[in-house]
């Protein structure tokens, strides 16, 4: 038995699932499910499709090199089965899981780092520029205080004369 | 390549309203020339009668036409076996146009179920050429092979084969 990668997504296909279309010369192509399958009939290219692999690794969205993709590579040389060498991949596989995702979760931090001071800043313009759309202006000049709740207004001399006028 | 959608009839295309607004989709309702990939998406059936199959064997002929599926109402599947008539064949072969003979199909579009169940399918259907015993007239295959055909004991097909998929 043995876990094949999607041609299209990259993802894994498990036995029983899936199409394979052998080519006449010979080069084969495992789908995963009939999405793939039908993608490639329609000549689609997976790096132009945002929902692949081959696409984020393209664009950077994803890991691309990392000794953890290493560890999966395709061994076509059968082992004679011993148990304890089984167990030991067994466990192995999961820890190199777990680093695995651990790093890809780093990768999305880097690459996610500086969005929330940056939507902060385009937050903080368009209050300043829209805020008409919200509250009317003739209502923000006489009282300043009802268009940023946290921004301290320095009350000039003459307001408060006009004020007093009134 | 792709024919002007200009020859559509004005219903050709079905105006589907969902919550995002109205879209237009290639639904069943389009005429089947309309729709993007319609080439790709053909419906390949069994091997019977009347199919044409390659040979990809060096016995001489180079088409065959199916006369008769051995087994199979419907017809027959990769790795099965069929009567066929060589529509044409190279000049020096070992076989001859018009003759009759057996073949095992070693490609087929249509898909088969694998016992593990997943599916396999090749781009084209062809066939090797036996004798009545289920040996190889020729003595060279080209191309993948199924090994389907292991279950079905065409084992000398196989190690003649140069790919196995």
């Amino acid at each position: 038995m043995r876990l094949e990668k999607c041609w299209f997504c990259s993802s894994t296909i498990y036995p029983g699932h899936g199409i394979q279309f052998v080519r006449n010369d010979a080069k084969i192509f495992r789908f995963c499910r009939s999405k793939c399958h039908k993608n490639f009939k329609m000549k689609r290219n997976p790096r132009k499709l945002k929902w692949t692999k081959a696409y984020r690794r393209l664009h950077g969205k994803d890991m691309t090199q990392d000794s953890t993709f290493e560890l999966e590579r395709k061994r076509n040389r059968p082992e004679r089965y011993d148990r304890n060498v089984t167990e030991s991949t067994l466990k192995a596989i999961k820890k190199i899981d777990k680093i695995r995702v651990a790093r890809e979760a780093r990768h999305h931090a880097m690459r996610m780092k500086g969005k929330k001071a940056i939507e902060q800043q385009a937050a903080a313009k368009e209050l300043e520029q829209s805020i008409h759309l919200v509250k009317a202006p003739a209502a923000l000049q006489e009282d300043p205080s009802l268009t940023l709740p946290k921004m301290k207004i320095k009350v000039s001399q003459s307001q408060t004369e006009d004020r007093m006028e009134e | 390549m792709d024919k002007p959608l200009s020859f559509c009839s004005g219903r050709a295309w079905s105006w589907t309203s969902n919550s995002s607004g109205s879209l237009w989709r290639f639904g069943l309702g389009t005429p089947l020339q309309c729709r993007p990939g319609w080439r790709e998406q053909q419906q390949r059936t069994f091997i019977q009668m009347r199919t044409n199959l390659k040979v990809v064997d060096n016995s001489g002929a180079k088409w065959v036409m199916c006369v008769q599926a051995l087994k199979g109402r419907r017809g027959v599947r990769l790795g099965d076996t069929i009567i066929a008539s060589i529509k044409e064949a190279q000049p020096r072969g070992k076989v001859k146009k018009g003759e009759v003979v057996y073949g095992v199909v070693v490609h087929a579009a249509m898909h088969r179920g694998c016992c593990d169940g997943s599916e396999i399918k090749f781009d084209d259907n062809a066939v090797v050429l036996v004798n009545k015993q289920g040996e190889p007239i020729g003595t060279r295959v080209f191309g993948p092979v199924s090994h389907e055909l292991r279950k079905k004991k065409h084992v000398k097909i196989l190690t003649l084969a140069e790919h196995i998929a």
